[in-house]
């Protein structure tokens, strides 16, 4: 057990997870604005729909928000590479700007530069020199994050090394000599980089054959992304990563802090979907996703702790357990639930261990299956983790009543679930406080 | 006057604690600057402070502060878990300021 643990340590301190999780906090709030106007550009529809007809403040606001969707979520893969690669490249104490913007050259070096687009007669025409927004959203995303950490790397690597920068003469000021440090390390790993995927792309056009060669992009969505967001979609996926979050809390570990970045890359490209086919007046498609978690799982924090407090509120006598819930139901509301997890304490509790790991795995199922039955709307916006309950369900859905009921019966669930053991876990408290007096 | 940080996975949980350890010192008549940020944001900040605490959730990233800390003459240390669990400022209060002497 205490290898697993270590494992699961080194796992949250590893520096490439660390660097994609921390690249995602960075961008946090740039999705969250996307996500706000996607709400927001529901109401001028309504308005236009009220009056029949295109009124000129709604227009505006809804080019407003087209535009603040295009500056956020249609960009968050370049912004990503950027974001992931200056967090590596500091984790190294390395130049990280530097870093940042190698990266993304090397990205934007293999950007197909040729889009198809149709002529006013209806022709379909190759025009070059564009760039295909699906290769600057989300939909860039993995390759994206592989580009920014092997570039960054190999930059940090080479940039270390003293052989390759370039020493200026005595008397030339120290900034200019600076401003010539990067250039042979920078220049290697946008080249070696542009080359490598070059190299990749026609390597695989021989093996497969066909008539265009796909780019690299086209590569790993076909052979990674697809594959992933459809095992990623599932009951099974949510299942797992609710129980290994569930597992490292109990023991004290910051679960979803280690997982994140793995699950994130994942997450947001399903969420741009989401978004798009939303705005779209179309079929949501995706349900697993981040705010799917944050939203309807881990309600009042991981462990969907918020139905133990109640059923403590009802139930608990003893003095501890009575103080602690007082204490938590407040951070709790806010998903906030580290009072609750080491103050009971839940970290390493036989007891509550079985309700713990239980009332999120119940939830989660009851909450995919209302939305895979079409019962409750799909996500498709992004709030911050510590948006309150009812409050975050009517949020990233983009509004829909029926998800604030959905988490108002999770809460009803987990707090059945945890009822039993809480009685248990007070029983013995009471005991041992009695003990304690005598 | 000492400066004490605090660092939990988004700097949530711990700004909780910070209110609860400055009444603390304010009782205790103790000068001392607390507050509280996020892993990343924490590592920005290593000059600013003279003690770091992490919340015990966080504790596998401490040899990855010791490495960022370096030479600086920064104590740091995992804050003790029910202490932590309690949100007792007092009881924080002391382990921080027992890292300062």
């Amino acid at each position: 057990m205490d290898k697993l643990m270590s494992f699961f340590a080194k796992l949250g301190a590893q520096r490439h997870l660390v660097a994609i999780r921390d690249g995602f906090v960075t961008l946090m709030p740039l999705m969250i604005i996307g996500s706000l106007v996607t709400l927001i550009n529901q109401v001028p529809g309504i308005i236009n729909q009220m009056f029949g007809t295109q009124l000129a403040l709604p227009v505006f606001i809804s080019t407003l928000n087209g535009n603040i969707w295009w500056g956020t979520f249609d960009m968050i893969g370049l912004m990503t590479v950027v974001a992931i690669s200056y967090n590596l490249a500091r984790h190294y104490d390395s130049d990280s700007l530097a870093a940042a913007v190698v990266s993304l050259s090397s990205y934007l070096a293999i950007v197909p530069q040729i889009i198809t687009a149709v002529s006013e007669t209806g022709e379909e025409v190759a025009a070059w020199g564009n760039v295909n927004r699906a290769f600057t959203n989300a939909q860039g995303l993995f390759v994206g994050i592989i580009i920014a950490l092997i570039a960054t790397e190999i930059f940090v690597s080479l940039k270390k090394n003293d052989k390759l920068v370039i020493k200026m003469p005595d008397g030339v000021p120290p900034a200019v000599g600076r401003s010539f440090a990067a250039v042979i390390p920078g220049g290697i790993t946008v080249i070696a980089m542009t080359a490598a995927v070059m190299i990749i792309e026609r390597v695989f056009h021989m093996m497969m054959g066909g008539e265009s060669m796909m780019s690299i992009f086209a590569l790993v969505t076909t052979f990674v992304s697809q594959p992933l967001l459809h095992v990623a979609d599932s009951l099974g996926y949510a299942l797992v990563v609710v129980f290994f979050n569930q597992f490292l809390w109990f023991f004290g570990l910051h679960g979803s802090n280690i997982i994140e970045g793995i699950i994130q890359p994942i997450s947001l490209q399903m969420m741009e979907i989401n978004a798009v086919a939303f705005q779209a007046g179309q079929t949501v498609p995706h349900i697993v996703t981040k705010p799917f978690l944050d939203a309807f799982v881990y309600i009042g924090g991981s462990g969907t702790v918020l139905g133990m407090l109640l059923a403590i509120f009802l139930v608990g006598k003893a003095k501890q357990h009575r103080t602690i819930a007082k204490l938590s139901i407040g951070p709790s509301c806010f998903n906030i639930n580290e009072p609750t997890i080491f103050g009971m304490p839940i970290v390493l509790n036989p007891i509550l261990f079985v309700p713990f790991i239980c009332a999120p795995l119940v939830v989660a199922t009851v909450s995919y299956l209302s939305m895979a039955w079409g019962l409750v709307g799909r996500t498709v916006a992004i709030v911050p983790w510590a948006t309150p309950p009812i409050i975050s369900g009517f949020l990233v859905t983009g509004g829909d009543w029926r998800a604030c009921v959905l988490q108002i019966i999770n809460i009803a669930i987990s707090f059945v679930i945890y009822l039993p053991f809480v009685k248990v876990a007070d029983r013995a408290e009471m005991k041992r406080e009695k003990e304690m007096e005598a | 006057m000492k400066r004490i940080m605090l660092i939990c996975s988004a700097g949530m949980s711990t700004s909780l604690l910070v209110q609860k350890m400055e009444a603390a010192a304010k009782e205790a008549g103790v000068e001392c600057k607390i507050w509280a940020c996020g892993e990343s944001e924490g590592k920005k900040q290593l000059d600013n402070a003279d003690v770091i605490l992490l919340g015990p959730q966080v504790r596998f990233i401490k040899d990855q502060m010791i490495k960022a800390i370096g030479d600086r003459p920064v104590k740091l240390e995992v804050i003790d878990t029910m202490s932590y669990g309690r949100m007792d400022g007092k009881a924080v209060l002391k382990q921080g300021l027992a890292l300062c002497e």
